[in-house]
Parts: C-alpha cells; structure tokens; sequence
C-alpha cells in the first residue's frame, strides 16, 4: 500500500527544486540559445532601471544578482528538503522546506518591490500569484503529515484501457496528418487577392510568420511588375472580427515609373 | 524561531510593502529618477471620460478618495507589522484582521469601478488580489497558528556553499551577459536583405527608439545608392519564434 500523502509532499518539493533549478539555470545561459530561449531578464531589468533613470547596466546587473543569489538559496534548500525527504528524514526536511519557503516568499516580496517601483501591474499580480502559492503549498506540505491517506492500487478496468489507447491513437494521428498536409503553411508564399484598385489583401493561416511575409512580398513582386509597393496597411486585431483569423493585411501599390 | 511566526511575518511584511508602495505610487506624480510607477490619474480620466464625465475633477476626487482609504489601509498592517516584531501576536492580530477586511473591502469597490467601466482584466486582477488577501488571513489565523515547531537546521555549511557557489556562477554570468550585449542598446542593427529591395532587421529584446533611429542613419550611410520610400513594422505575429523582439522591414528603390 502507497500512501497519497507521500506522494504528493514528494512532488510539491520537487516542483520547488526543478521551478529554481530552471530559473538558476535561465539566469546562468544568458540569451537565446539552440534548444533554450528563456527569458532575457538582463534586458528587462535594463529597460526598467533605465526607465527610473538608472542607465548604467552595473545598476541592472547588482539587481539581477541579488535576485539570483535569492533563487539560488531558494533551490539549495528546496532541493535539499527533498534529499532529506527522499531519503525518510521528515523533519529535516520540513526544516529545509521551511526555509525554501521562506526564502521564495523573500524572492517574489522582493520582485513585487520592484514591480510597484516600475509601475508593471501584470508582473505584479503574477509575483502575487505565485507568491500566495507558495504560502499554499507550504500549509498543504505540513499539513499532510496529519493525513495518512492510503492509494489502494486496484486493477484498471479493462474498458478504460481501450479508451485511452483509442483516443491516443485519434489525437496522435490527427496530429501527424496535420503535419504532413499543412506545414507547408509554415514557409510557403500567399497569394495576394485584389480587392480594390491598386490594393491587395493578404490573409495569413495561423502558422504563418516572417518567412511567409517575405515569400509573399517575393510573390507579389514577381506577379505584379507593373507595380510598385506604396505602403502595406495592417488591419488591427479589433477588426478581425472573426475568432479564426489569423494577420491580415493590405498592400497598396502605385503603377511603377 | 517558531515555524508559524516565520510564515506570519512573511505574511505581514508582504502586505505591509504592498500597501505601502501603493501609497508611495499615489504620493509621487508621474515618472520621476528613481521612481516610475503607474499613471494611475490619466487611468482615471480616461475611465471618467467613457463614462461622460470629462472634468477632471471626477477624477481628481475618486483618485483621492482611494488614496486616503489606501493611506488608512497602509496604516493598519503598519500597526499590525510594529506589533508583530514587538512580539505582541494578539495585538498584531487585531490589526492584520482589520487591515485584510479593509484591503478587501477596497478591493470590492475597484471590482465595482472595473464593472461599471468595463474593464475585464482588472477586475480580474482586483479579484484575484481580494482572494489572495482572503486567503492569507485564513492561513496567518487559522493554519499557521496550531504548529509551535521550532525550526532546527542542524548543519547547513554545505548549503550556504553551494549556495555561494551557485550565486557566483549566476553572477559572472550576468556579468558577462550584461557585458557582451549592453552594446545592443544603442548599436544599429544590421539588415539583410529578403527580398529584392526589402531588408529585413530583427531587433534585439534591449532596443529602443535610440536604436531604430542608429539603425535607419547607419542603413542610409551604408547605401548611399538606395533611397527608403517605406519601413513597415512587422506586427507580433509575424515574430513567430519566442526570440524574435520586433521585426522592421525597409522598403527601398535605387536612386
């Protein structure tokens, strides 16, 4: 017999572990790299501190460091209170956990100083957020231990087998027969629809990005000699009024020299 | 130290700072050195002004009116902070609770405000806040309070090593980072050219108006063959991969 409760103690301390661990980690790389892209929190901190008057970037550097070494604190003794817990030593891992807890509330405190500084009321709500969580788990970690909640492991029934396996059948083919008929759309150029005298509308299908846009004006500029480009006129997201459409916009040309 | 007291003044120093920034954001108009905030008056215009109420007067007095509730609120989880570190956790008690009932209560009347004026995400923001505040009375009360564990590290030499460790690496990362691309604030970005007589120039996330105006005089200077009848500004979904910052496409025509 399992018990739920270890279970679930075990992975509120591995989310903490592997949420700092990745965060460390994101502050470590630095940039957009093959196969990590993060986020560039030099940069924000840059533009925010900038934005206070503070350009020099030792200012948004000693920011970022403090933050980090917060984070790094914050894993050491999140991951650390699940060796312990790993390994059945509850208390010291209670203890551990404790301080992980203490040290993220001390973190996100922290990020929401900031975000009151800056006037960002999203990242506010989000440091919030996450910082009530925290709060969340650390009750839902102690108060666990008053729970000993057995996992009785019955047999799956047989039908809920063959439904799963049916549906995963469903959706994966689905999703590989999207793939060969459709991402085409990704890189492939769009025909420009004539609308009105020297305008042309372009609807883009919702994997399209720059590559499309750059085949399409290639395109354009290949069936339209005659022409040269004016201006291109993107319609605003309130105009799209359909749920499924995608960038929109209109080229207007001038009869070339 | 016992473990609910650690996990209560966590609690009371966030709120205490919340409050009190919030106060510092209304005291202090407009972006100042040091100081940016939100612009919470020309907010308040313009929620006027939909509602047909275009003297800023409305606007002036709402503002106001919310700012004092918001000194009196501040005021409170002061007491309830002072009283905390005074050792004196009845009082402290008291003070949270009228300080949450209050913060709540001024929560509900900008729930109100964001019906009347239509604003979703606010009142979305404003309620996810008013439940955060709810919440964490019923945890500084109700659960933090029944432990009287004290907490017991033991040894924690390695941890505040690795800790060191790992903070040191980050820094020199940072460092490092922050030295190779602070260069992007005010450098012009280079252009390719995508099709004929269209260049592309995908701007770093560090750039700014600075940045866009070096761009255009070092591209003019580079091709003094070449004159730019039109730059278009790729919208966000043209930036289809996640580091992709802003997208500006230059149309040019010989001379």
């Amino acid at each position: 017999m399992v018990s739920s409760t270890r279970w679930l103690k075990s992975g509120i301390l591995a989310y903490w572990a592997l949420f700092w661990l990745l965060n460390v980690v994101d502050k470590m790389v630095g940039g957009a790299h093959f196969l990590w892209v993060g986020r560039d929190r030099f940069a924000q901190f840059q533009k925010y501190f900038a934005s206070a008057g503070l350009d020099a970037p030792l200012v948004a550097d000693a920011g970022l460091i403090v933050a980090a070494a917060l984070e790094a604190f914050a894993l050491v003794f999140c991951a650390g209170a699940w060796f312990h817990f790993m390994r059945q030593n509850e208390d010291k891992a209670r203890n551990w956990f404790l301080i992980g807890v203490l040290t993220t509330l001390g973190t996100f405190t922290f990020f929401s100083i900031g975000d009151h500084l800056f006037g960002d009321r999203f990242e506010l709500l989000e440091h919030t957020l996450f910082w009530f969580i925290t709060v969340l788990s650390w009750i839902a970690f102690t108060r666990l231990e008053d729970a000993d909640l057995a996992l009785p492991l019955r047999k799956v029934p047989g039908g809920a087998v063959v439904l799963a396996v049916v549906l995963v059948a469903a959706t994966t083919a689905s999703i590989f027969s999207y793939n060969e008929n459709f991402f085409h759309r990704r890189t492939s150029a769009l025909e420009a629809e004539q609308v009105g005298d020297h305008l042309y509308k372009v609807s883009f299908p919702f994997l399209g990005g720059s590559t499309v846009f750059e085949e399409s004006i290639r395109l354009f500029k290949e069936t339209h000699p005659e022409e040269t480009i004016d201006h291109i006129y993107t319609v605003p997201k309130p105009l799209r009024l359909k749920k499924a459409d995608a960038l929109i916009f209109y080229i207007s040309t001038n009869d070339a020299p | 130290m016992k473990e609910h007291a650690l996990i209560r003044g966590a609690i009371l120093v966030f709120w205490t700072l919340f409050w009190g920034l919030s106060v510092v954001d209304k005291i202090v108009p407009d972006v100042q050195h040091l100081w940016v905030g939100k612009d919470f008056f020309a907010l308040f215009v313009k929620f006027f002004a939909s509602l047909g109420l275009k003297d800023p007067l409305f606007a002036t007095v709402a503002l106001a009116g919310v700012s004092g509730l918001e000194a009196i609120n501040f005021t409170l989880y002061a007491v309830a902070a002072l009283a905390f570190f005074r050792g004196d956790g009845p009082r402290s008690e008291v003070w949270f609770f009228r300080g949450v009932f209050t913060s709540m209560g001024l929560f509900a009347l900008f729930s109100i405000a964001d019906q009347v004026f239509g604003d979703r995400f606010q009142l979305l923001e404003h309620g996810l806040f008013w439940a955060i505040l709810l919440a964490s009375w019923v945890v500084f009360k109700f659960f933090a309070s029944p432990s009287e564990r004290r907490l017991e590290l033991g040894n924690v030499r390695m941890a505040l090593g690795i800790g060191m460790l790992l903070t040191l690496a980050t820094s020199w990362s940072i460092r490092d980072f922050s030295a190779s691309t602070f260069g992007q604030a005010s450098a012009p970005v280079e252009g390719v050219e995508v099709v004929e007589g269209v260049w592309k120039f995908d701007f770093p996330f560090l750039a700014d108006k600075l940045v866009w105006e070096q761009t255009v005089n070092a591209f003019e200077e580079a091709h003094p063959e070449l004159e730019i009848t039109y730059i278009y500004t790729g919208p966000s979904e043209l930036n289809s991969k996640k580091k992709t910052h802003l997208l500006l496409y230059v149309f040019v025509e010989p001379r």
